[in-house]
């Protein structure tokens, strides 16, 4: 299991457990496990959209550093 | 009419005219527009174009030709036509929409996969700004608490300028493009002023073939622009460029609840329905292994009981037995007993009687063997006449030819021995 989703594979992997219950394919020994894991996902979709990891640094440096690099190219 | 060549410091324009064939410059005029006649032309211009009078537009004008023998023949611009420039403006907008759809990539930019959460927005507006303060307060107070990041490409937004920057920063932009999920293009505040670079073949262009989709929020009543048609969303407004953002993060949060409330839920019905389940289970259990138990017990008690019967009967039928068969031993014994000490009486007397005919049978042998040796008694031969004769050791004379004259013989008789002396002894061959 991806311990470190993005927001997408989060989702969607949430969304695959919803279908699950809903059809009724967990057991109950699953369903410990899986309610689990739900929540795990939805803490992350949720400190997803409270949170962003964007780093403004890193940004300017790689505007620096692929300026350089294309001048160098040419 | 290529370059208006405006002189900020006394007012006047000095537009350079050009007539072009297919690229080429075929005819070139100066001409003047003095301060009076441009202020009034440019308020006209941007009453009816929304846009300032600017470079490289066709143009209809009045002009006045005078000749100066100093300065030559000179044109003096005395009023421009803004609706024939409104025209034309259309004319070059349905141009670049024309030539995109013919380049294919019209629909470019929409076909760019959006982020679940467009959350890192790389934002291409002017710092001060009221339309960008306008999207980054709705961003940040928004009360869901939705985090976004906004990295600001500054560029110029309105007149030809826009262009060129707006070109450079997409440029930057894709770069660092690993960084972003979307563009926005945020003007506010300008009005419905110089909105024609919008237009622009190379700026529409650039925006349609962006790999991250572009959203607008350019602001202003007037007609759609190219770049607006081409971008991914045209949010119309910055604020409602933020509220489309939002929204986004609700499409996104909205099922997020939903699934926890549903998860929530259905667990806990899926495990009130197991509960009912192992209850009415146990219930089924208890019931069935009590009605065991109880039937095994009524086997117990049904095989006890027949086996005390069994046994009581079996002691009784032993008991019969023994009696019958005491009486049965009472009855034959004296008579076993009776027969035995007959067969002994009889055993003893022939033992008896067989005993006293061998004894008898004994004796008379005996009595005959007496006989016979009284028969032999030397006595009894003595008797008869006949002697024996000892030599001088004792022992019976058989033999003359042991004797010697001169010894002495003792001769027993049947009465009396009489001893002499041997005056000769004759040979036996000498008898014959």
């Amino acid at each position: 299991m991806n311990e470190n989703p993005t927001y997408t594979e989060a989702f969607e992997e949430l969304q695959q457990i919803v279908t699950e219950i809903e059809s009724g394919q967990i057991t109950v020994d699953e369903l410990s496990e899986k309610v689990k894991r739900a929540t795990a996902l939805i803490k992350i979709c949720k400190l997803k959209l409270t949170t962003t990891e964007a780093d403004i640094n890193l940004i300017l440096k790689d505007i620096e550093t692929s300026g350089g690099k294309r001048e160098e190219t040419k | 009419m290529n370059k208006l060549n405006h002189y900020a410091h006394s007012g006047h324009c000095y537009p350079e005219l050009v007539e072009k064939k297919d690229g080429k410059v075929i005819a070139l005029m100066k001409a003047m527009l003095w301060k009076n006649d441009f202020y009034r032309i440019d308020q006209r211009f941007h009453k009816i174009l929304k846009e300032p009078i600017k470079d490289g537009i066709n143009i209809l004008f009045c002009a006045s030709i005078s000749f100066d023998p100093m300065h030559g023949l000179s044109l003096r611009i005395i009023d421009i036509d803004p609706v024939f420039s409104l025209g034309e403006l259309e004319r070059e907008k349905q141009e670049t929409i024309e030539r995109l759809k013919r380049e294919g990539i019209y629909d470019q930019n929409r076909k760019v996969a959006m982020a679940m959460l467009p959350q890192r927005i790389a934002v291409i507006s002017v710092e001060t700004s009221k339309g960008y303060s306008d999207y980054l307060k709705i961003l940040e107070h928004n009360p869901w608490g939705y985090t976004f990041f906004n990295f600001l490409f500054p560029s110029l937004l309105q007149s030809e300028r826009a262009i060129p920057s707006i070109i450079n920063q997409l440029k930057r932009i894709k770069k660092v493009i690993h960084h972003f999920d979307a563009v926005a293009i945020i003007r506010g505040g300008g009005g419905d002023v110089g909105l024609s670079s919008f237009n622009n073949y190379e700026l529409a262009r650039e925006i349609a073939l962006f790999p991250l989709p572009v959203i607008t929020g350019i602001g202003h009543s007037t007609n759609e622009t190219v770049v607006e048609m081409v971008s991914f969303k045209n949010a119309i407004t910055p604020t409602e460029l933020a509220d489309y953002l939002i929204q986004m993060f609700h499409n996104f949060s909205v099922p997020v609840k939903k699934a926890e409330e549903f998860i929530t839920e259905r667990s806990l019905r899926i495990l009130k329905d197991e509960r009912l389940k192992f209850h009415n289970t146990m219930k089924y259990f208890k019931s069935v292994t009590q009605h065991q138990l109880s039937k095994n017990h009524n086997n117990i008690a049904g095989l006890t009981s027949a086996l005390t019967q069994q046994a009581k009967f079996q002691l009784l039928q032993s008991d019969q037995n023994i009696d019958r068969n005491r009486q049965h031993i009472l009855k034959f014994t004296p008579l076993v007993i009776q027969y035995r000490r007959q067969r002994t009486s009889e055993i003893v007397n022939r033992f008896l009687k067989q005993t006293a005919d061998f004894i008898m049978a004994q004796q008379q042998s005996v009595q005959q063997v007496e006989k016979h040796v009284n028969f032999l008694n030397p006595e009894n031969i003595l008797k008869r006449g006949f002697s024996i004769t000892l030599d001088q050791h004792g022992k019976a004379i058989k033999d003359s030819a042991k004797l010697n004259a001169g010894d002495t013989i003792t001769t027993i008789l049947a009465s009396g021995k009489v001893v002499s002396k041997i005056e000769d002894v004759l040979n036996h061959r000498d008898d014959e």
